[in-house]
């Protein structure tokens, strides 16, 4: 099953090539950092962790005000509720990219190697399918949603459902390009597990 | 026009009740072939759901979205991303090493030494992160290889760490626990109290599997037993249950100041640590600030997690001094990722439950599961049954957001308390991360030790017994449950 909340999220694998040991002579342990190689993120996830930030800065900002200041402002909480559905959908598209999306590859350790490929090919069709049909929905739902205001902030909620249809988009184009990689390089994460996408 | 057309449509499906039985049965039919051709579970329920919606007409497709952002646009789950960002955190090997040192000095001199520090090293971290993935990947790596180099089989050590990452969504905090909470409309407070109990239980009986494997095969000690470095763990225990007793008090009372709450508290653990030079105390206040700021009534479970960043972000850049920059915007990229999917699922299964609703299957089912009995008893080992093969199926997340509208008119029936079947719930679908086809414990942990698929589960097989029994214990004994909740929050 491929997932993004796997040995990924974490940063401190010990280095199996390491000959020292993590529990050392000393009795404690020396478990290592490892090196950390950001090249592999594109514009759109420093864009998610920009929305993220803000996010935190605003609930942390509410947070303050309630306990420190013990007034909250009303605005905060809706704000970061729009914040959260951002980096859902335009966030989504970092991990169509990397193959994260959480997907059960099962099936594939039984199937020979073509009817895999043939599979695995299809499900690239679907994927790419089904969020461009998703981005044309969001598309006809983004000016029906223009004359909705938020509840608190006096703002037209099209302007979430934009964010909702760009973030489509950006998966449609990622899901597209990942399908591309899949076509030239002859096999994906269904049917290498263990592999990661670049 | 065409929206006129299609509702139609739908009455005439309404009308026909093969027609809706055979929609109804290519909307499920349609998930499961997709979710098991490799596609996306998200966007296997998002189609799913798609084929019912074409077919009966019962709503315009572009609901669909209007659906999905619906369904997470939500308070509640905002503790989702600061829960994981929290654990992140925590996740860094500065930390980690302080918490396996802390769990050496407890358990290591024991026989079978690793395997116990393994086990509760896990329940501490359990008390910072609330899934049992991020357990086996982040911790579970070091733990292996620790124990593969003291000269334990992999296969133990594999065993070993997959069932005790599972205590992760069972101590609090947990990520499982906050999407059940949402969906059931319970409160989530309770429900992570709820789970403190049960997590050391399991925790007990993985240490009892361990001392009995030591005994059988004969393994030693990892570490010589040290009074001096035992007696400074239990130093630091003692005082982690000091300051959360005071903070409690201190956090309950609500005529006190900020600067009483926090700041005179905060000096006060601050000197302690330099002071005494804890190894892990620091580390160990997160669950306490966590619970104990949920338990006194100060903290929303969101803002609970929150305050755990926060203090993870202070013990990160202030006082461990473990982070730097550039791995701040790699747990900050991974917490979006991890994030970003989770809800996804959430935003695809809420579409996904509300045909279930729609189509009245979650009636018919309930309608026939209070046919086959209505003792809550027999009702509950038939739950058991049914969330254990599900987990074996179903990602965890998913499963919740499904059956929660399945599963709540009927315990309600039945006079069961929500908080008591969430944990039940959450355990069970526990034990499907470490179950063939769809167990994603084992996933990783196959990947992490380098052993085949295969001899991961044949490894892993044996150490579901302590879960199955713990289990078990917590179906039948509510009130076990349900004390910390009832004392916590009278």
């Amino acid at each position: 099953m491929g997932c993004s909340l796997t040995t990924e999220s974490a940063l401190n694998r010990a280095d199996t090539e390491d000959d020292e040991q993590v529990l050392g002579a000393d009795g404690q342990f020396h478990a290592k950092d490892t090196p950390i190689d950001l090249s592999a993120y594109r514009w759109e996830d420093w864009f998610s962790v920009f929305v993220f930030w803000l996010l935190i800065i605003d609930v942390f900002y509410q947070f303050f005000t309630r306990y420190v200041l013990a007034d909250s402002a009303s605005w905060t909480e809706e704000i970061a509720r729009y914040l959260l559905i951002i980096i859902t959908f335009v966030g989504s598209s970092m991990a169509v990219r990397r193959n994260t999306h959480i997907h059960v590859e099962f099936v594939f350790r039984y199937l020979p190697a073509t009817v895999a490929r043939a599979l695995s090919t299809f499900v690239d069709g679907v994927r790419i399918a089904f969020f461009a049909y998703a981005f044309y929905l969001s598309c006809l739902l983004v000016p029906k949603m223009h004359n909705l205001q938020m509840t608190v902030i006096n703002f037209p909620m099209s302007f979430i459902y934009g964010f909702v249809a760009a973030g489509f988009a950006m998966m449609t184009y990622r899901a597209v390009r990942l399908a591309l990689l899949h076509w030239q390089r002859g096999w994906s994460l269904l049917e290498r597990p263990g592999e990661s996408e670049a | 026009m065409r929206a006129k057309r299609e509702y139609t449509d739908v009455s005439r499906c309404h009308t026909a009740n093969d027609g809706a039985q055979f929609v109804n049965a290519l909307f499920f039919g349609g998930f499961l072939a997709a979710m098991g051709s490799g596609i996306p579970i998200a966007i296997a329920m998002s189609i799913g759901s798609l084929l019912y919606i074409w077919l009966s007409g019962a709503i315009p497709p572009l609901a669909m979205v209007h659906r999905m952002v619906g369904g997470i646009d939500s308070f509640p789950l905002l503790a989702v991303p600061f829960f994981i960002l929290a654990g992140n955190l925590m996740n860094s090997a500065g930390i980690t090493n302080r918490i396996y040192n802390f769990a050496l000095a407890l358990v290591g001199w024991l026989k079978g030494g690793l395997g116990h520090v393994n086990v509760v090293g896990s329940v501490v971290f359990a008390g910072m992160s609330g899934t049992a993935v991020a357990d086996a990947g982040g911790l579970g790596t070091i733990e292996i290889k620790a124990m593969k180099d003291h000269g334990y089989p992999v296969e133990f050590a594999v065993g070993i760490t997959a069932a005790s990452s599972t205590l992760g969504p069972i101590i609090p905090p947990s990520l499982p626990m906050v999407i059940y909470g949402v969906q059931a409309n319970t409160s989530i407070g309770k429900l992570f109290a709820a789970g403190f109990l049960p997590g050391i239980i399991m925790a007990i009986f993985m240490m009892i599997m361990v001392a009995w494997y030591a005994h059988v095969r004969n393994y030693g000690s990892d570490i010589p037993f040290s009074w001096l470095r035992m007696g400074r763990a239990l130093t630091e225990l003692l005082a982690i249950i000091v300051v959360a007793v005071v903070l409690f008090y201190l956090w309950k009372n609500e005529e006190l100041s900020g600067l009483v709450k926090f700041g005179v508290p905060l000096l006060a653990v601050l000197a302690l640590d330099k002071l005494m030079k804890f190894e892990a105390f620091m580390a160990l206040l997160t669950p306490v600030i966590l619970i104990g700021g949920m338990a006194s009534g100060l903290f929303t479970p969101t803002e609970a997690a929150v305050a755990a960043v926060a203090w993870a972000l202070f013990l990160g850049f202030v006082w461990y001094r473990t982070l730097n920059f550039k791995m701040l915007m790699k747990i900050s990229l991974d917490t979006v990722e991890t994030t970003a999917t989770v809800m996804f699922i959430v935003a695809s299964a809420s579409i996904f439950a509300w045909v279930l609703t729609t189509t009245q299957i979650t009636e018919a089912i309930g309608v026939w599961v209070l046919s086959i009995s209505s003792n809550p008893l027999v009702f509950l080992l038939l739950a058991n049954l049914f969330l254990l093969f599900v987990g074996c199926f179903m990602e965890t997340i998913a499963a919740i957001t499904i059956l929660v509208p399945v599963f709540m008119p009927i315990i309600k029936q039945l006079g069961i308390d929500p908080v008591h079947f969430g944990l039940i719930m959450v355990l069970n679908l526990m034990i499907g991360l470490l179950t063939p086809p769809v167990g994603m414990v084992l996933f990783i942990l196959a990947k992490v030790s380098k052993l085949s698929f295969e001899r991961t589960v044949v490894a892993v097989a044996p150490w579901i017994v302590p879960l199955l029994v713990t289990l078990a214990i917590i179906t039948y004994m509510p009130n076990l449950v349900l004390w910390l909740p009832r004392l916590l929050y009278p």
